[in-house]
């Protein structure tokens, strides 16, 4: 299709996926490419700087916290937590925001009413709160993080997915698919799905960035992850206490943060302005 | 001193360049409008009429340009002003009248207001800017100028924002007025008064007008003079009465012959084969850009821009000599065999008093609003290997007849029967069966198709459904049957909708309702938004296929002549109810209702009715 293949060629989408494929990269090859085990404390050596200060060593490339353990290592083991929370939260909220949202656009009446009050009842908490709550009461693991901000977020899909599905249900190819015998799901998957398909992946990806923020954000107070896996939060957290001392321990899970964010929001937007016909500038 | 005419081109080509190669847009228009003179434009979408607009007003974008001629607005020619002096101009010296006049007023400001900008730009006091608007407003015949004033264009009609906007155009006093399709969006009786106002208005104040349409007729009917364009080129122009009258190039006959007659005989319409090329086709089209759907050509016609011939009083045709003296041979009779009289066979539908009123949006506090009757004891049969047309006025509730008998409203009241059975009470097989029976082509082709789908899924969609599955190189085959029993090229299968011309979407929008084998269609204003050549050859293929495969056409429409030519009956709809219905010829000779004679009149092509002599 003509919509892919230009958003392939846009220079965001291909900074993005770039980004992107590196930080996967490194997830996947963690104990390829981390020099320590990010959880292996060194007494004798806590806050060393990184290799290229005087003081610091090769074995530290980064440098060391607190604790003596690598940051590099730390930064690499955490891009896993950081992109599985990532992927799983996203695809969670898309499945449930995107399901509902095809149900009330294509039913509309009272299912589209219930589901609408739904989302402006759940938008109106305010969604670091909600999420802490949630927090609080799952506890911490990866997969309670996932949940707390599938049930944050899939509002975010639902409400954008729900507009797009209403202005294709209303076109007259889906009366037609109807009239020629088509059955509700039938006409869903064949005839609204395929259109509202490139938004999805578009929120999809944008999703994705705002999962990491989020997951920092618990794991900076300590809600997150369990304390024995690595993750940007928490490593932010930890060297707060010392900044003045070793800025960097704070610095490169913050660098971390920022290169995968932008790589999913560059993604996302090139994917949007490529996919959505309505930007797409025409070629005369 | 020397009079000039208002608005003189010479010899204008305008130019677009697009990549490497460049396109005349515009091939050499000569033109001139004297003082209270009407010039008309016409020709089908995409043939440069409005783009002869925008250069007058010097809004095209700048990588068109004027590559040779003169365009002299009052004997100074306008291609070397700067911006600011054409700006200067447009609204005081130039006006425009707009196609869509809802669209071309703000919606947030009232009439008053916009009417008090455009004066306080004229110079106007402000103290007088009111009392003037409003005494514009009642030169238009608008009732009410003073609280008009108050209103903002929701709350108009389409025929008075029209007004409005003319009134605006006249009030600076300009000695051109540019009037883009005025009357396109509205329905046939304010066209007629629209076009009356435009007259007088001009008559009143001497202004000279240029009018686009794609009409022919009723450019006949309001202009001194008309041009015909085709992709850019201007074909042959002289006093209307003669151009419609004796047409002389091969374009300009066939889009004459293509409107259907509203009287005298009915002949099989003339369709050209194709369509007009598009604009970045235009690139590899030297010599006569009509040439490859003419009739008449020969290889002269291939080389350069034909030269201009007199053939009349001021009348002259561009193009080649062998196409002067060639005759078409005079078109066919519709068949008889056509009119099929209703046989003993049960209707393939039948409606008894069906009615669907909506109830009005409930307020706060649950009362009911008064309820709305969209369709009000509509009775109406079609029988089998019938077409019946159904006409109205946009508004009147022909669609909603037409969601009923798809079963998309339920009747409020009466009896809807298909092929003699009440879908409301049939049990699940042979509802299905009812429902496969009654297919629907919808108006707007761009929205009744999937753009994602090709046009080989498009076609054969129906065979999607359980029940009428089959394998892969049966839906070939019946893809392949339904694309010619349409008349779409072979090649088209894999394209998708984007890629087809309008004519070419309606098709395939048919071919998808024909794939079950209908017995019958259910046409909604499918011809509408058609250039009239297309219109021509979607016509006949009805036409054809009604012959061929023997199903029934409920065929709805405003458009009174396309009705007779297709349909044996007509039923006429206003606000709701059906006034008239009868045998097309008895019901169009000896209209008995106030508002089917009105609708009749209103229709341009009513008069001169005069035939091509040969």
């Amino acid at each position: 299709m003509s919509g892919w293949q230009s958003a392939l060629r846009a220079g965001k989408v291909q900074v993005g996926l770039g980004l992107l494929i590196i930080l996967l990269l490194v997830a996947l090859l963690a104990p390829v490419l981390a020099p320590h085990d990010p959880r292996e404390q060194d007494i004798l050596n806590t806050l060393t700087p990184p290799a290229w200060d005087a003081e610091g060593s090769a074995e530290y490339p980064m440098g060391t916290d607190s604790l003596g353990r690598c940051i590099l290592s730390q930064v690499i083991y955490g891009s896993r937590t950081a992109l599985t929370v990532a992927f799983a939260a996203a695809t969670g909220s898309m499945l449930l925001g995107c399901l509902l949202a095809l149900v009330a656009g294509y039913l509309g009446g009272k299912t589209d009413w219930l589901v609408t009050r739904m989302v402006d009842l759940w938008m109106s908490f305010p969604p670091v709160v909600l999420s802490l709550l949630l927090m609080v009461g799952l506890g911490t693991g990866v997969r309670n993080v996932v949940l707390a901000i599938v049930l944050v977020d899939w509002t975010r899909f639902c409400r954008v997915v729900r507009s797009d599905v209403i202005v294709t249900r209303r076109r007259d190819y889906v009366t037609a698919a109807r009239l020629l015998g088509f059955s509700h799901l039938r006409t869903i998957i064949r005839e609204i799905l395929p259109a509202a398909a490139p938004l999805m992946i578009t929120m999809f990806s944008l999703e994705m960035g705002i999962a990491v923020i989020v997951e920092a954000t618990l794991s900076f107070v300590g809600l997150s992850v369990g304390a024995d896996v690595p993750a940007w939060g928490v490593m932010i957290a930890d060297g707060r206490g010392y900044v003045h001392q070793a800025p960097w321990a704070m610095i490169a899970p913050m660098i971390a943060i920022f290169a995968a964010i932008l790589a999913f929001n560059l993604l996302g937007d090139g994917l949007r302005s490529a996919l959505d016909p309505r930007l797409r500038t025409s070629r005369i | 001193m020397q009079t000039h005419p208002v608005l003189a081109l010479d010899g204008v080509t305008l130019q677009a360049g697009t990549g490497n190669k460049t396109i005349e847009l515009l091939r050499d228009i000569s033109f001139t409008v004297e003082r209270g003179r009407t010039l008309g434009l016409v020709g089908e979408s995409g043939a440069g009429k409005s783009m002869i607009g925008r250069l007058i007003s010097g809004l095209l974008p700048p990588s068109f340009q004027v590559a040779a001629g003169r365009l002299l607005f009052d004997g100074a020619d306008l291609t070397g002003q700067s911006a600011a002096a054409r700006r200067a101009l447009l609204g005081r010296r130039i006006a425009f009248v707009p196609q869509e006049p809802l669209s071309a007023l703000n919606p947030v400001l009232s009439i008053g207001r916009q009417f008090a900008e455009h004066l306080a730009r004229l110079g106007v006091p402000d103290r007088q800017r009111q009392d003037r608007a409003a005494e514009w407003l009642a030169a238009v015949h608008l009732p009410e100028p003073r609280a008009m004033l108050r209103r903002y264009p929701h709350e108009l009609s389409g025929g008075q924002c029209q007004r409005v906007l003319i009134a605006m155009a006249f009030s600076s006093e300009p000695s051109l007025i540019v009037a883009d399709e005025p009357t396109t969006a509205l329905d046939v009786i304010t066209q007629a008064r629209i076009m009356q106002l435009l007259k007088e208005q001009q008559a009143l104040h001497g202004a000279a007008v240029v009018l686009i349409t794609h009409d022919l007729h009723l450019a006949a009917q309001v202009c001194d003079e008309v041009g015909v364009m085709y992709a850019g080129d201007m074909v042959e122009r002289g006093p209307a009465s003669a151009v419609l009258r004796a047409p002389f190039h091969p374009y300009t006959r066939s889009l004459r012959n293509s409107v259907p007659a509203l009287d005298g005989p009915r002949r099989i319409l003339p369709a050209l084969p194709d369509q007009m090329p598009g604009v970045m086709a235009l690139a590899g089209l030297g010599g006569c850009r009509f040439a490859p759907r003419c009739p008449s050509r020969d290889t002269a016609c291939a080389g350069a821009l034909p030269p201009w011939h007199e053939v009349g009083p001021a009348h002259r045709v561009r193009c080649a000599d062998a196409c002067l003296g060639a005759d078409f041979p005079p078109a066919a009779d519709v068949p008889d065999g056509l009119i099929r009289l209703p046989s003993e066979a049960p209707a393939v539908l039948e409606l008894c008093d069906v009615s669907l009123h909506y109830a009005g949006r409930r307020g706060l506090f649950g009362r009911p609003a008064a309820t709305i009757a969209a369709v009000h004891e509509v009775s109406l049969t079609v029988g089998p290997g019938e077409f019946v047309g159904l006409v109205g006025e946009s508004g009147s509730g022909k669609s909603s007849v037409a969601r009923l008998v798809m079963g998309l409203e339920r009747p409020t009241s009466g009896r809807l029967l298909l092929e003699g059975h009440d879908p409301l009470t049939a049990d699940q097989p042979l509802l299905r069966a009812l429902r496969e029976h009654v297919q629907i082509v919808f108006q707007d082709p761009q929205s009744a198709l999937n753009p994602r789908r090709n046009v080989f899924s498009l076609v054969t969609q129906a065979l999607e459904v359980s029940g009428h599955r089959v394998d892969r190189p049966e839906r070939r085959r019946q893809a392949r049957r339904l694309i010619e029993e349409t008349g779409l090229p072979a090649d088209c299968l894999p394209r998708v909708p984007s890629q087809l011309s309008g004519g070419q979407k309606q098709r395939v929008n048919i071919a998808r309702a024909l794939c079950v084998t209908p017995r019958l269609l259910v046409a909604d204003e499918i011809v509408s938004g058609l250039d009239v050549s297309v219109q021509a050859q979607i016509l006949n293929l009805l036409l054809r296929l009604g012959r061929e495969l023997g199903i029934s056409l409920l065929f709805i429409s405003h458009d009174l002549a396309v009705v007779r030519y297709l349909c044996s009956r007509v039923a006429v709809m206003y606000r709701g109810r059906i006034v008239e219905t009868g045998d097309t010829e008895e019901v169009f000779a000896n209209p008995r209702h106030a508002y089917t004679r009105s609708l009749l009149e209103a229709v341009p092509s009513n008069r001169p009715p005069v035939d091509l002599a040969g």
